[in-house]
This record gives C-alpha cells, sequence and structure tokens, in this order.
C-alpha cells in the first residue's frame, strides 16, 4: 500500500469506529473559523526541500517564519517585560525598582487616561481616572520621579503611549539628559499606534491626518538622534482584544503597518532608514496551536510585505520583531487563580511563536490591577518557563509539524484575504474611517459572547465548573485622592517655572504645527519649559482638532 | 401613550475616558437581540451629557461601563446627574471591571445592579424588564379600570353558595358552565364586589388541579382594563410573564386572560374586559 492507500484505509476505519463512539464535536473549528482535520499529515507538494527553503527558511533568514535570529532563545531568552504603573509616579518608582530587583529585564509603564489623552490630572475631564490604569504624568517633573534611581542607559524602557507619544518621549530624553546619558544609549519603545486607537482602544486625540503626521516626525527624528529606539509598536494586541479573531488579528495589525510606511514614505523617509526600528505587539490568547501559527504567519507576510510591496533591502527592516501580552479578555473574575493556568499556556504559545518580549498577565486582573504578589506569580510564570520547561533549547521546536505548518498557511491565506480587501477600500485609515474594522471586530466579539452564553464555548469556572461564595481574593487599591494631590503639584508647578521660556516654547509649537516643521524638537522645547502634558496637547487641539468617531 | 409596542429603551453609556467597549457594544447588541431600543452613548462621555441623553431620549435604563477603575466616582454622578433632572425613575445598572467589595457602595448610592465579567445578557435583559418597567407602565396602568372580581376555588359549589348566599346576603347574577374551562360558574354580588366561585366539572379542568394542590381558596383577582388587547400586548412590553398571549372567552360574556403568579407577588391575575356582543 502506498501512503495515500494507507490513509484512506486508516480514515476509514476511523469512520466505522466514530459510527459507535462519535467524536466530541461534529466540526472543530480555530478561533478564526478554520476547519480543524483529525490528523494531518504529510504533503507530498509541501515537503520538498524547494518548497522549505520558500516558506521556511532558516531561522534569522528570509522569509523568518521559524525566527528572526538564528539562535533564537538558545542565546538569550526574551526580555521579560512586565506592563506596571498606577498612582503616583513615586508608587510606580517603587514597583518598577521592585520588578528589576526580582529579575525583570526591561520596564514598561501604564499611564493613566488622563495622561494617555493629553490631559493633566487637574483638567475636568479627568475626574475619577486620575492615577486608575497607569502612572499619572502631567509633567516633566513627574517623569523625573518616575525614572529616579533608574539608569536609563541600563535599562530599555516600553511605554504604552499613543496619541501623545512625541510629548512622553521627549520627556524621557530630557529626563536621560538630565541623568547624564547620551540619546543614542537610551533604548526603548513607545506604542505611538495611532490606527489601533481608532479601531479598538479609544485614547485617540487628534484626527488621522494630523497624527500620522506626528508619528513620522518621531519616525524621522529617531532615526537621526535616538538610533536604538523603537518608534511605533504596532498592536495587534488591542484588536483582539476587542473581540478580533486571529486572522483578524495579523490582518488588521500589518494594515495598520502599511499605512505607517506609506505615510512615511510620502513623508520622504526612506525605507530602510526608519523600518528597522518598527516593532510589533500580539496577544497570546486561548487556541494554543493557532496562536503559534499567527506569529509564524506574521512574520512571513511581514517579510514578504517589505521586500516585495516596499523594496526594502536591509533584512532588519523585513525581520517582524515583536512584543506579546497573555490576553487580558480570556481571564475571568470567577476562581481567579485559576488565570494563572491560563496565563501559562498563553505564555508558552507566545514563547513557542518566537516573541522578543513578553508581559504575563496577573490572575487578578479581571478585578484590579495587580497585587504585588499577583505581579509576582506573573513573572515567575515566564522564569519557569525559561528556565526550567527548556522549550527555549532549540530554535522554533514545533516548526514541521505538519498540523502547525498547515495552520500558518491557512491564517496566511485569509490574512491576505483581508489585505486584499483592505486595500481595495483604499487602505487602512480609509477602512477605519468607514468603520470596516471596527464593524468586523464587533461582529467576531459578538458571537464569541453567544457562544459562551449558549455553553458551545466553555469557560471554565464561568459557564461550567462554577463554585458558589467564592472568596474574594485581596485587591489594590489606588488613592483616589491623588488627583487632589497632583492637582495642587501642578498649581504649584504653573506658579514657580519661568514665563518667558514657557510661553515662547508653546507660541513656537503653536507655529510649528500651523506649517510643517518636524514636531519633535518644539516638543522637546516645550518640555523643557516644564510646559504640561494638556498644554502641549490643547497647543495642538488648537491647530490640528479633535477626532470624532464615525457612527456606524 | 405613543404606540404600545414601543419596546424597553435603554442607553448604554461609557462615563470617564476608558477605551474599552467591547463590553458596552456587546451588551448595546444583544439587548436589541432581546427586543430593546438602545442607544450607545459612545467613549468619553460626562455624567452630566449621559444624563441629559437619558432625559433626551426618554430610556427606562441606563447601563454604565467603565474597565478603568472609576466607577465609585463617575457612576454615583450619573445618578445624581439624573436627579437632579427628575428622573430618578430611570433605573441605571452598571458594569465592568469592578471588585465585590465597591458593589455595596454603588448600590447604596443608586445604582441598581452590577453585572461583572461573565454576567449573560439574558441576565441583564431579564432584570432591566423586571426592574424598568416603571418607565413603561403608563401603557398598562392606562387601560386598568378596577377590580373586577374575586375568583375563589371550591369543590362544590352548592356548599360554597350557601355559605355566600346565606351567610353574607350575596346575590347570583349569573351561573354558567364554561366548557372549555371544564368549570361551573356562580357569579354573586354583595354590594359593589363581586365573587366568581369556581367549581371544576372534571379532574382534567385547571380548577381541579388547583384544588388538588392547595385546596379551595382564593384561585385569582381579576382587574377590568378598557382595550384587552392593548393592555396584553403593554402586559408583554413591560415583561410581564402571560399565561394567555390573546384574550380568550371567559365567562359572563367577558373576554379575559391571565398574567403568570410570577410576575404579580403570587397572584393569579385575571385582566378582563365585557364583550361587546355580551347578553347578560
Amino acid at each position: 500500500m502506498n501512503f495515500q492507500e494507507s490513509k484512506n484505509a486508516w480514515e476509514k476505519k476511523v469512520e466505522t469506529e466514530i459510527g459507535k463512539r462519535p467524536e466530541r464535536r461534529k466540526e472543530f473549528h480555530t478561533s478564526s473559523d478554520i476547519p480543524v482535520e483529525r490528523l494531518y499529515t504529510p504533503n507530498s507538494e509541501e515537503s520538498t526541500p524547494d518548497a522549505y527553503l520558500e516558506k521556511l527558511g532558516f531561522p534569522g533568514e528570509f522569509p523568518y517564519t521559524r525566527g528572526i535570529q538564528p539562535t533564537m532563545y538558545r542565546g538569550k531568552f526574551w526580555t521579560m517585560r512586565q506592563y506596571a504603573g498606577f498612582g503616583s509616579a513615586e508608587e510606580t518608582n517603587l514597583r518598577f525598582r521592585y520588578l528589576l530587583e526580582q529579575g525583570q529585564t526591561g520596564l514598561s509603564t501604564a499611564f493613566d487616561l488622563p495622561t494617555q489623552i493629553g490631559y493633566d490630572a487637574d483638567d475636568p475631564f479627568a475626574r475619577g481616572e486620575v492615577g486608575k490604569v497607569g502612572v499619572s504624568i502631567s509633567s516633566l517633573l513627574d517623569m523625573q520621579t518616575l525614572f529616579a534611581e533608574i539608569p536609563l542607559d541600563a535599562v530599555s524602557t516600553s511605554m504604552t503611549i499613543n496619541a501623545p507619544a512625541s510629548v512622553l518621549l521627549a520627556m524621557y530624553l530630557v529626563v536621560a539628559e538630565q541623568q547624564g546619558v547620551a540619546w543614542n544609549k537610551v533604548s526603548g519603545t513607545i506604542q505611538n499606534d495611532i490606527l489601533k486607537e481608532y479601531v479598538a482602544r479609544g485614547t485617540y486625540i487628534f484626527p488621522p491626518k494630523p497624527s500620522m503626521r506626528l508619528i513620522t516626525d518621531i519616525f524621522s527624528f529617531c532615526s537621526k538622534e535616538v538610533p536604538n529606539w523603537n518608534t511605533i509598536s504596532i498592536s495587534g494586541y488591542h484588536i483582539r482584544e476587542a473581540g478580533s479573531t486571529a486572522v483578524q488579528e495579523i490582518a488588521f495589525t500589518l494594515a495598520n503597518a502599511i499605512a505607517y510606511v506609506e505615510a512615511a514614505l510620502a513623508a520622504g523617509l526612506h525605507i530602510d532608514e526608519f523600518a528597522p526600528r518598527l516593532s510589533f505587539f500580539f496577544n497570546a490568547h486561548n487556541n494554543f496551536f493557532e496562536e503559534i501559527a499567527k506569529f509564524r504567519a506574521a512574520r512571513r507576510m511581514w517579510a514578504h510585505i517589505m521586500r516585495d510591496r516596499f523594496s526594502a533591502k536591509n533584512s532588519k527592516s523585513m525581520q517582524l520583531r515583536f512584543h506579546t501580552q497573555t490576553g487580558g479578555s480570556t481571564l475571568t473574575a470567577q476562581q481567579p487563580d485559576n488565570n494563572i493556568v491560563r496565563v501559562t499556556v498563553q505564555a508558552l504559545a507566545a514563547v513557542l511563536g518566537g516573541t522578543q518580549s513578553l508581559h504575563t498577565n496577573s490572575r487578578d486582573e479581571a478585578l484590579a490591577l495587580p497585587t504585588e504578589e499577583s505581579a509576582r506569580i506573573a513573572l515567575r510564570t515566564q522564569q519557569i518557563l525559561a528556565y526550567e520547561s527548556h522549550v527555549g533549547d532549540t530554535v522554533d521546536p514545533l516548526g514541521g509539524s505538519y498540523y502547525i505548518e498547515e495552520l500558518t498557511d491557512e491564517l496566511e491565506r485569509r490574512a491576505t484575504q483581508y489585505l486584499d480587501y483592505i486595500e481595495q477600500m483604499g487602505g487602512a485609515v480609509s477602512a477605519i474611517e468607514q468603520g470596516y474594522m471596527q464593524k468586523e471586530i464587533h461582529h467576531a466579539a459578538y458571537l464569541t459572547q453567544r457562544e459562551i452564553e449558549q455553553g458551545e464555548q466553555v469557560v471554565v469556572g464561568v459557564n461550567r465548573f462554577t463554585v458558589e461564595n467564592e472568596s474574594t481574593p485581596e485587591l489594590l487599591r489606588v488613592d483616589s485622592k491623588l488627583g487632589a494631590i497632583q492637582a495642587e503639584r501642578l498649581a504649584k508647578l504653573r506658579q514657580e517655572r519661568a514665563q518667558e521660556p514657557w510661553a515662547k516654547a508653546l507660541a513656537d509649537l503653536r507655529s510649528g504645527a500651523e506649517g510643517d516643521a518636524n514636531l519633535m524638537p518644539l516638543i522637546l522645547q516645550a518640555v523643557r519649559s516644564y510646559a504640561t502634558i494638556g498644554e502641549i496637547c490643547n497647543t495642538l487641539r488648537d491647530v490640528f482638532g479633535e477626532y470624532r468617531p464615525p457612527i456606524y | 401613550m405613543d404606540g404600545l409596542e414601543r419596546p424597553i429603551r435603554v442607553l448604554i453609556a461609557k462615563p470617564g475616558l476608558d477605551g474599552h467597549d467591547r463590553g458596552a457594544l456587546v451588551v448595546a447588541q444583544g439587548l436589541r437581540d432581546e427586543g430593546m431600543e438602545v442607544i450607545y452613548t459612545g467613549l468619553r462621555q460626562t455624567p452630566e451629557a449621559i444624563a441629559a441623553a437619558a432625559v433626551q431620549e426618554d430610556v427606562a435604563c441606563v447601563g454604565l461601563s467603565s474597565l478603568s477603575g472609576a466607577h465609585l466616582e463617575l457612576f454615583p454622578e450619573v445618578v445624581q446627574a439624573l436627579r437632579a433632572r427628575g428622573a430618578d425613575d430611570i433605573l441605571v445598572i452598571g458594569g465592568g471591571i469592578i471588585p465585590d467589595e465597591d458593589i455595596n457602595a454603588l448600590k447604596n448610592a443608586g445604582i441598581a445592579e452590577i453585572f461583572t465579567p461573565g454576567s449573560s445578557i439574558k441576565q441583564m435583559a431579564d432584570y432591566i424588564r423586571q426592574h424598568a418597567r416603571t418607565a413603561q407602565l403608563p401603557a398598562l396602568a392606562s387601560f386598568v379600570e378596577g377590580l373586577d372580581h374575586i375568583g375563589i376555588a371550591v369543590n362544590s359549589l352548592t356548599i360554597a353558595q350557601k355559605l355566600y348566599k346565606d351567610q353574607l346576603g350575596a346575590k347570583e347574577i349569573h351561573h354558567e358552565e364554561v366548557v372549555e374551562q371544564g368549570v361551573r360558574v356562580s357569579i354573586l354580588r354583595m354590594g359593589q364586589t363581586e365573587i366568581e366561585l369556581l367549581e371544576p366539572l372534571h379532574e382534567e379542568s385547571p380548577v381541579a388541579r388547583f384544588l388538588a394542590k392547595r385546596g379551595s381558596g382564593v384561585h385569582h383577582l381579576a382587574y377590568r382594563v378598557k382595550d384587552i388587547h392593548a393592555a396584553l400586548q403593554a402586559a408583554k412590553t413591560a415583561g410581564f410573564r402571560l399565561i394567555d398571549d390573546q384574550p380568550r372567552r371567559g365567562a359572563h360574556g367577558k373576554w379575559v386572560a391571565f398574567l403568570h403568579p410570577s410576575s404579580m407577588q403570587g397572584v393569579l391575575t385575571e385582566l378582563c374586559q365585557p364583550r361587546e356582543d355580551r347578553q347578560s
């Protein structure tokens, strides 16, 4: 019997078996509705050495399916980077130093919503929100406190900041300067991905056009002044959290990435000048193999887009480097300790998918911000994966798995279809303005909710295996007086700072925004004069206007 | 009354700066699928703006969502803003990342219920139907004219009639067998009050089952309504559990329809209306 005959015979036998003992479901699907077969086997066309080189290649070589570095975690583990920040700059500074002492290798800053939307802590819109989901930063003073006693040449810092990314980057650079650290010695990332804010995350300020200008100004400034800074982290994470499928996560993220590249090219930058500093941020969700395949498919697609569409020559421009965070929306408020297990499985998927850095969520995040103990368990989860499981001892250990490779291909195929469609709509910005991505995501989110309510999707502890009278864990509380304390500090700052340079800096920023100057140097000047984030953003609001979401 | 079939109107709102609207959007669509009319405010609404929209849109319920931890400040402000506008009959509920220990404080501040992660749309819809109906009630209330009669299930009409006639001085004004219901009915009047005595004709009769379970006693209260079709529709819209979807012929030349005791504090309730072709 040849292979096909043996396989057919086996299938026939199994079909008879199933007549007697049916499988758990009639059909199995991934989160993206990709059918999952009973068994995957070698496929003769695909297993030739030529097909291997074309689709997979070697680690560190085009199309980077198996990883962007030749040795991956045999060289060094992924960066363990826990997102943290709450309350005042003093409190967050303490948490940062605690995490560094515990062996964390990079910082990741969470800002509160007023900071993320460019309001000072004493703005009426900030009421109730100061210090709640991250640290409150209104001026350079707060930023100095946040990084006190943390040498900025020795850590890399990621900042989840988008609409006012230039302002926070400027503050960080001035703090580095004051510490005596040259800008070419600082490294880190700003999220700076405004498109997904319109789609999924909601902390936008300005309309798309001036927002894209702020972003390309950063690309251009950093390529000369801050060469080791990742100028953007193009994020599928929030798209997935908003309810998208894995396919949509890849497709919409890459569509947004293409829009940034085009904006930068249109602003006169050269592809290999800025593309090596583009980075990505993905979600690690529940469907284990689909997630691993997702990372691999995204890498291969990006390599082709950069080489074939944008004619990048520098291999760094073609390498999709990414941060991963485990899926916050998969965590349950019920039986919160179960979340540790969910996070472990998701983190393992990220590692098997070849992530460059990883945040593991804390067990209590469906209830509140993590306590110190929960944050430590989350970090320990990564450390156990790294140091005890030995999953990092070989590169892309699942490469060549019949299932993983077929899933990788299928995810790529389906995501490419979305990309083509978005292209026909005039690209990501146009698709977002028409509410297309938003509607697709919402539709997927609603299907998920219905499947959970109908019990078709099992959520352990929520729709099955529930317990009555759960005990509630200790939760972190943020001091609600912080808003008032910050307001006092701001009043003092406004009185004590030198008025003339402050007024001049804001006037210069205004005329720069009205013209077409690169805004980064002007924002740096404003930050040095102790202009607050609210003052800087309001100056830009006056010139640029504010974004109003489409009604769809 | 503008239309009796008006569904319950709900405003889903995002107070504060939180941008997570997956939950708000999913709930909005879910409640629509449950037959409600849902308006979504979009992101970044002040409590004032939410209250103004709720009043302007004449909603019966406001659903607030926040995942940023600002609920203790912002949810009560919405309730206060509604009160300031004299709209304290609007039901306010909330959801999001809300620790258990905050729920009591929110309830004390006037938020009726909190739905935390894992709550189903069905739970929320049922809750809204049960608690937000005061805003819709004028529809049903405007049809109810008053008590029509008290229905009493008895094992023997003869014995019961003797009691009411001889001891209490009631007068029989009507006597009838309602074959569809399997009952023999005697209607007695005392002053303004009518009593309907019900005796089962056979064991399959609902009244026979009632007697087997509980013995003789008050079986139902009946309220006279103006337009029973419309009244029934209004009751349905307001979320009452109905026994009869359509009015049917009852004793003494009336249209009748029953509401389930679970919607009426444990009392089986009849809505009735004299038929126009009625012959006394």
